[in-house]
């Protein structure tokens, strides 16, 4: 009986708890996100896995992540975060084709303005606007207005990703011909990023003329994912172009400066006190054997 | 008495059972209805999902709640994938406050939530998510 009872009871509280379920609660505030992504620190920190849209109760920066339709699509190195699964390297700024990543039917370009080698979950669709050398992946397609546009506001990505320590992937090829990275008119409006202690001035490259055809892009870089040292040459008809690049990195000497503090001794005066001596005189009192104390019994 | 409380569980039981709507149809040939076919997909991954009881959503009519582990599973049966698509939005009502995820897979609703916080990763919302056959 009891455990018919007990049944019953289970059955109506599963079917009221589903019923109570139904409704959201009102108290924590979703925010959507699609694909992989870090977890704040705050949360747990880590990396979240979950591949197509999903909620989270917690929100997303405005620097890693871009909008893909009402959802956080996060742009930068997972692999900063924890991320262990699969890692395809890239060098410089590249467009993310979202919906590609993602696997929904609306077009959505996004772009990476990651500096040097970093990682992405993902591989770019095959086609002419990536080329790989090295192992790692390099834009070299037409970047389009919108990339240029965003591209002073979204370079802000680079401070967030200099402190972070992690193995990062390491490209020591040339770049393929045509690597946005080396392209002059795309220094356009640089960050300038002072490291804590550079004692190195990079001076901008002179611009050398060599023997070169047609189309053919001269490149200089030091393979460190912050600096790009790039000189395009552009040479075609009717005339000879010849873009010098200023560098995308400045690295400026700061100066050292030491404050001396002056040392202040403050000398402690010594007081001594001196205590007066004082004696006290004890009376010789005479005691009278014959006198009789109140407290004698007898 | 005790027949009297044994049958009014089993009417209420075979009551919810029965309020199955047109997706919860065997498919043509597989015998299994698609919510089933979810189900199963998880069961052949080793996921063990407890039994699945009657929900009640307003997003859908046809729905049943259970676990998967320490996720919590709403799957919600429509008329045509049309439909399912169009109650992902009102899905995550049921998520509420938890990382969770709805998502439509054929005319199956599928809505997950992590309400322990016990799959912070999201390994297991993703795993359940990528098993669902569409």
């Amino acid at each position: 009986m009891s455990r018919t009872v007990a049944a019953v009871a289970t059955l109506v509280a599963l079917l009221v708890l589903a019923g109570h379920a139904g409704s959201a609660d009102a108290a924590g505030r979703q925010v959507r996100y699609v694909g992989i992504h870090p977890v704040p620190k705050s949360e747990g920190g880590g990396i979240c896995y979950i591949e197509g849209p999903h909620v989270h109760v917690f929100d997303a920066d405005k620097v890693q992540y871009r909008d893909h339709h009402g959802a956080n699509y996060f742009v930068g190195d997972p692999v900063a975060y924890g991320y262990d699964g699969q890692r395809y390297v890239y060098k410089g700024h590249h467009p993310i084709h979202v919906n590609v990543v993602v696997g929904d039917d609306e077009p959505d370009d996004e772009y990476c303005y990651i500096n040097g080698p970093h990682y992405h979950y993902f591989a770019p669709p095959e086609g002419p606007e990536f080329r790989v050398a090295g192992d790692a992946y390099f834009y070299v397609g037409e970047p389009p207005h919108a990339y240029i546009e965003a591209r002073p506001a979204m370079m802000r990505i680079n401070a967030v990703y200099q402190p972070l320590a992690y193995e990062r992937p390491v490209v020591t090829v040339d770049a393929p011909e045509g690597w946005i990275g080396a392209r002059a008119e795309l220094s356009g409006p640089a960050v300038v990023v002072e490291p804590p202690r550079a004692a190195v001035v990079v001076e901008p490259p002179r611009a050398a003329v060599a023997p070169a055809r047609a189309g053919v892009t001269v490149q200089g870089f030091i393979p460190t994912p912050s600096l790009h040292i790039g000189v395009g040459i552009g040479i075609g008809s009717p005339g000879v172009i010849v873009h010098e690049r200023a560098p995308a990195v400045i690295v400026r000497e700061r100066p050292v400066i030491i404050h001396e503090r002056p040392v202040i001794v403050h000398e402690r005066p010594v007081i001594v006190h001196e205590r007066p001596v004082i004696i006290h005189e004890r009376a010789k009192v005479q005691h009278d054997n014959n006198h009789r104390s109140p407290h004698d019994h007898r | 008495m005790r027949t009297l409380v044994f049958r009014l569980a089993l009417g209420l039981a075979l009551g919810a059972c029965g309020k199955s709507g047109d997706g919860d149809k065997p498919g043509a040939g597989t015998g299994a209805s698609p919510r089933d076919a979810v189900i199963d997909a998880w069961k052949a991954a080793k996921l063990g999902p407890s039994a699945m009881a009657p929900a009640t959503v307003t997003f859908a009519k046809d729905c049943q709640a259970g676990t998967v582990g320490t996720i919590e599973v709403l799957l919600c049966s429509f008329g045509s994938p049309a439909d399912a698509r169009a109650a992902e939005d009102p899905g995550l009502a049921w998520v509420g406050a938890a990382t969770g995820a709805s998502r439509a897979h054929g005319s199956v609703l599928v809505v997950l939530a992590d309400r322990k916080k016990a799959d912070p990763s999201g390994r297991t919302i993703n795993q359940l998510m990528k098993l669902a056959p569409n």
